[in-house]
């Protein structure tokens, strides 16, 4: 078992009255499953993989991740756990701007505090992987789309992830680039990685081997395969 | 780790250049005043730091409190020289010397007189006992035992003898005042760290016995003080300044004569720390032609340097906050990838840190060229070289330091509390940060903005005020010529005075002493007895011939004039008349005022003038004539009203200072003007007025840049709405009242603060004189509303341009 999410609560007050973004939530995730959440714009697909992630909080319910109970963890603890363990892919792609392709994906392992020489063989590695060292010294401007998503996809993939958590990654992407970062996941997924995907698109969710619908929060059963 | 974190902050700051700029000019601004300042509170207090046991080291004073008010004299009387060596216990070294002037000395050998020699001292081989110097000829012990015997520095050896080398120096003889000789018994290097003690020539204490001042210097009477004789102690290790002191006290007790008591003066003796020396207002120390090392105004110069470092670190973290959302994705998707607070804080201190290095670096040349461009301001010693030492060093890189961490810290940590799942989707917490802290920031920069552009008004009004208020006697036009010294006889200047009326483009002539304002004044005691009391009174004693009055414009108010210049009648001023309790100018005259015990006539009462700058008030002073002139001559200033200025005044001074040279071959002419004299008498305000002039404009510099900075930003993100706005109609001057409004109100807020502060900070400074310009109202007025206007035309600057854009444009963009 990867993760378990038990009960999951997240509200916000608004007039006083709960507005709950994830509304008992229970998920258990195996190691090299490959799922797709799907659901309209604000049924909680964002904050559902946020939670996942570690970036949000939630005020009730259990997450395990590991066998590790991260809703008791501090702060610390838990960016240690998804520094280790998470990669994230997002729609806007979110390079920085200002470092260029090479050091995009190299930053996750400065993090990692892993030494200089070992940062070189990675980041080669990744680049010559993905067909990309010859853009390696060019600025996410200098990219298109489906480039600027790929190096993103690196940037997630540099640090050996167990699980990497994709938020509506083709979503900015025409369809053809949309396919192929698609065909990444699954090849990627075969290689023994966990991914989660949010999606608008049946055919994109359809990569997944498992999809959870999300409406107003709430998991809704009836596709559930 | 570290080379991505130089490399995104070098990134960030060429890509943000406008705000770099800005950032870097406020903090270099700063960092150079921190860096001269720096400088000249290094060299000033670094002054005699290396005597050996220096913290034993004492001067002896005397004070004097006598009814006229209290008097400090850095002199002894001579007789202390023996008695702190044979009735005073606990003294382990002392050194007596007596500060000689002379009027030329030259080398027998040489034909080249030096007039006016300084740094020459009398003294004895105990003074290069206290004091080390590193002997290249001679010996400390034998070179100053027999009269006329001198030892020379290098430097002094090289000006009499350049033509020898340092061993033929010895046994060479110098001539001082034509008739005293000295034979070159000892060569010492001139003290290689900074040093009060400037002195060049050394003359055996023996040799005073064949000048004209022997009985002030070798004297055996206690009742004589001279601020000549200065007499420096160590203490032994084991006793205390306090135990000498009270030696010294008992010592003053002793030595009370009668003189003292008929005056009812009181003297004691007193020690001054070597370290107190440089800073000395009250003592006097040697060399004149230095500017008073001040620590008032080193204080001042230092918190003029804080503040100035605090602007810019204030533009710094206003700046830096206030972009905080654009820079909310980067810290985002750091912040997913795995990097701690920690990390993202030491990132941002690190940015500032390389701007403050850039800032820091700038600074240093900046303050190369400071140092010339306040060439007058900063002492002569104080340059560049000063830079390399370990202490500039220490405090370039503290200061770097400091400044990294003031405006570093703060923007650092807002940014690195963004929490990363709402900074990657852009919707900042903004109802945490209204930017309550900037405004603070912005309006205590423009407090002290404002506090310094009032404070300039204030003070260029004050010396307005003094150098175009009537002093009670002519000052334009009135020129003075002051004549050799030491021609002790008035023939010559009675020929002089002839000569220079015979021109036809002098309208007034007068011979006389000093001009009635001068910085150099004798005082007698006055005594005036009736039969019940006496009243005694220190009077200031003006020179002048019959004439003086005239072109002074000084009028009499009754009485008449003295009969002729060397009669011993005087004229009073109306507050000496007072302070003998006359209260009608007619009671005084025909009465008589006795002056050093011999009775003198007050013949006529002159109207009030101002007899120094305004600092001070009007003190009582009697005007005579050439009374000791078959002594010497009191007549040795020839004082002129020039005609018409527009027949031109320069054909006229060259045809006087031919007269001169005719009559004074060989000296120098100097010619003075009155106004200028009385100018010079505001020496120090016109200093504190330029010093706050480029503290004004710095501050005002730092303080709008911010602005500009902080408008540019907003304005930016109000690109839509005003395109909007602009859509429905709104005008130019509506668009850019709405930019401006915001900061305008932060403005006055800052004015609104500033006025007590300038007004309590102004009046205080206003109590040293005498003679005070107003606090008008106007000046309050002017300041702000003149901070007003350059915070309006700043902004307008960027607003007027968003406000012009095509709002089509805008509206797309968004």
């Amino acid at each position: 078992m990867l993760l378990q999410l038990n009960h999951i609560y997240k509200w916000v007050k608004q007039g006083g009255k709960r507005v709950f973004l994830l509304n008992d939530i229970s998920l258990d995730v195996e190691e090299g499953e490959f799922i797709s959440i799907m659901g309209p714009s604000g049924s909680g697909k964002s904050t559902l993989l946020n939670v996942i992630g570690m970036l949000d909080e939630f005020q009730e319910g259990e997450y395990m991740f590991l066998d590790e109970s991260v809703h008791t963890l501090k702060e610390k603890h838990r960016s240690k756990l998804y520094k280790e363990y998470i990669g994230f892919v997002f729609q806007a792609y979110h390079l920085i701007d200002e470092l260029t392709v090479y050091e995009n994906i190299e930053t996750p392992l400065l993090y990692k505090n892993i030494k200089s020489s070992e940062r070189k063989a990675l980041v080669a590695d990744m680049l010559d992987r993905f067909n990309i060292v010859g853009k390696k010294d060019l600025f996410p401007a200098q990219l298109s789309g489906g480039q600027q998503q790929l190096v993103g996809i690196a940037r997630a993939l540099i640090a050996k992830p167990k699980l990497i958590l994709a938020d509506e990654p083709t979503g900015n992407l025409n369809s053809k680039q949309g396919e192929e970062i698609m065909e990444l996941f699954k090849e990627l997924n075969q290689e023994g990685v966990t991914i989660i995907q949010a999606t608008h698109s049946e055919s994109n969710a359809a990569y997944g081997n498992r999809i959870i619908h999300l409406l107003d929060g709430s998991k809704q059963h009836q596709a559930s395969n | 780790m570290i080379r991505n974190y130089i490399k995104i902050a070098w990134r960030n700051i060429w890509n943000n250049k406008l705000f770099s700029a800005i950032n870097i000019i406020s903090l270099a601004i700063g960092l150079s005043a921190a860096f001269v300042i720096g400088l000249m509170v290094y060299y000033e207090f670094t002054f005699d730091t290396f005597h050996q046991n220096g913290d034993r080291m004492y001067r002896v004073v005397s004070d004097f409190e006598t009814p006229q008010g209290d008097m400090k004299n850095g002199g002894v009387t001579p007789p202390m020289r023996l008695a702190v060596r044979e009735e005073l216990t606990g003294i382990e070294q002392s050194a007596y010397f007596f500060n000689w002037w002379i009027s030329e000395s030259k080398a027998a050998s040489s034909e080249q007189i030096f007039k006016d020699p300084e740094k020459i001292i009398l003294t004895q081989a105990s003074y290069f006992g206290l004091f080390q110097y590193k002997w290249i000829a001679g010996s400390k012990e034998t070179a100053l035992q027999k009269p006329n015997q001198v030892v020379l520095t290098r430097k002094r050896a090289l000006e009499y003898f350049p033509n020898l080398p340092l061993t033929a120096v010895m046994g060479q003889t110098i001539e001082y005042n034509a008739d005293i000789q000295a034979v070159v018994s000892g060569i010492v290097e001139d003290f290689d760290k900074r040093s009060d003690f400037f002195f060049d020539e050394f003359v055996s204490l023996e040799t005073a016995k064949q000048t004209e001042s022997k009985d002030q210097i070798l004297s055996d009477s206690w009742g004589m003080t001279n601020n000549a004789s200065q007499l420096y102690i160590k203490i032994s290790e084991h006793s205390t300044a306090a135990q000498i002191k009270s030696q010294l006290l008992a010592l003053s007790e002793q030595h009370v004569d009668a003189d003292m008591i008929k005056y009812n003066n009181k003297r004691t003796f007193n020690l001054q720390p070597l370290a107190d020396l440089h800073f000395d207002q009250e003592y006097g120390v040697y060399d004149y032609s230095r500017p008073e090392a001040n620590k008032n105004i080193l204080i001042s110069l230092i918190f003029i340097a804080i503040f100035l470092l605090l602007l810019g670190s204030i533009n710094f973290i206003n700046l830096n906050t206030a972009q905080a959302t654009q820079r909310a994705k980067e810290i985002g998707i750091r912040k997913t990838l795995g990097s701690s607070k920690i990390q993202l804080i030491v990132q941002f201190l690190g940015e500032t840190f390389l701007l403050t290095l850039l800032a820091a670096l700038s600074s240093v040349i900046l303050s190369i060229l400071a140092l010339k461009v306040f060439d007058d301001f900063i002492p002569n010693g104080v340059d560049a070289t000063l830079m390399v030492s370990p202490w500039f060093a220490g405090l370039v890189l503290g200061l770097i330091t400091i400044l990294t961490f003031l405006s570093g810290f703060y923007p650092g940590l807002v940014l690195s509390r963004f929490k990363p799942s709402r900074a990657l989707k852009g919707e900042l917490i903004r109802s945490e940060n209204k930017g309550s802290l900037r405004k603070v920031l912005t309006v205590s920069q423009f407090v002290i903005a404002q506090v310094f552009v009032t404070a300039t008004l204030l003070v260029s009004k004050q010396i307005y005020f003094m150098m175009h208020s009537d002093l009670g006697f002519r000052t334009d036009a009135v020129a003075y010529l002051q004549t050799p010294w030491e021609d002790q006889k008035v023939d010559k200047r009675l020929v002089l005075e002839q000569e220079i009326t015979n021109l036809p483009g002098v309208s007034r002539i007068s011979l006389g002493g000093m001009p009635p304002a001068s910085h150099n004044m004798a005082t007698r005691m006055g005594i005036y007895k009736t039969e019940n009391q006496e009243v005694i009174q220190e009077l200031q004693v003006l020179n002048g011939d019959g004439d003086y009055l005239d072109v002074y414009n000084i009028d009499i108010l009754a009485g008449r004039k003295p009969l002729n210049d060397t009669i011993e009648e005087y004229i009073i001023n109306e507050t000496g008349m007072q302070a003998f309790g006359f209260h009608n100018p007619e009671d005084i005259v025909g009465k008589y005022i006795e002056l050093n015990s011999n009775k003198r006539l007050i013949v006529g009462v002159m109207k009030d003038f101002k007899q120094r700058s305004l600092k001070t008030g009007i003190v009582p002073l009697v005007l005579t004539g050439d009374t000791g002139r078959e002594r010497r001559t009191n007549f040795r200033t020839v004082h002129l009203v020039l005609g018409d200025k527009a027949s031109g005044w320069s054909g006229t001074l060259a045809q006087i200072e031919q007269v001169y040279k005719k009559i004074y071959p060989g000296e120098d002419f100097k010619m003075t003007f009155l106004d200028q004299t009385i100018a010079n008498f505001y020496e120090q305000e016109q200093r504190i007025a330029s010093l706050l002039n480029w503290a004004t404009g710095l501050s005002v510099l730092i303080s709008c840049l911010g602005l500009l900075g902080l408008v540019i930003h907003t304005t930016e993100r109000r690109n839509k709405e005003i395109g909007i706005r602009k859509v429905l109609g709104a005008s130019l001057v509506q668009l850019n009242l709405l930019l401006c409004r915001d900061f305008l109100k932060l403005v006055l807020l800052a004015y609104l603060i500033s006025v007590p502060l300038a007004w309590w900070g102004l009046h205080n400074w206003l109590q040293d004189y005498t003679y005070k310009t107003e606090m008008s109202w106007w000046i309050f007025a002017l300041s702000g509303i003149g901070m007003v206007v350059l915070a309006l035309a700043i902004m307008s600057f960027k607003t007027l341009r968003t406000a012009l854009r095509n709002p089509v444009e805008s509206l797309r963009t968004e």
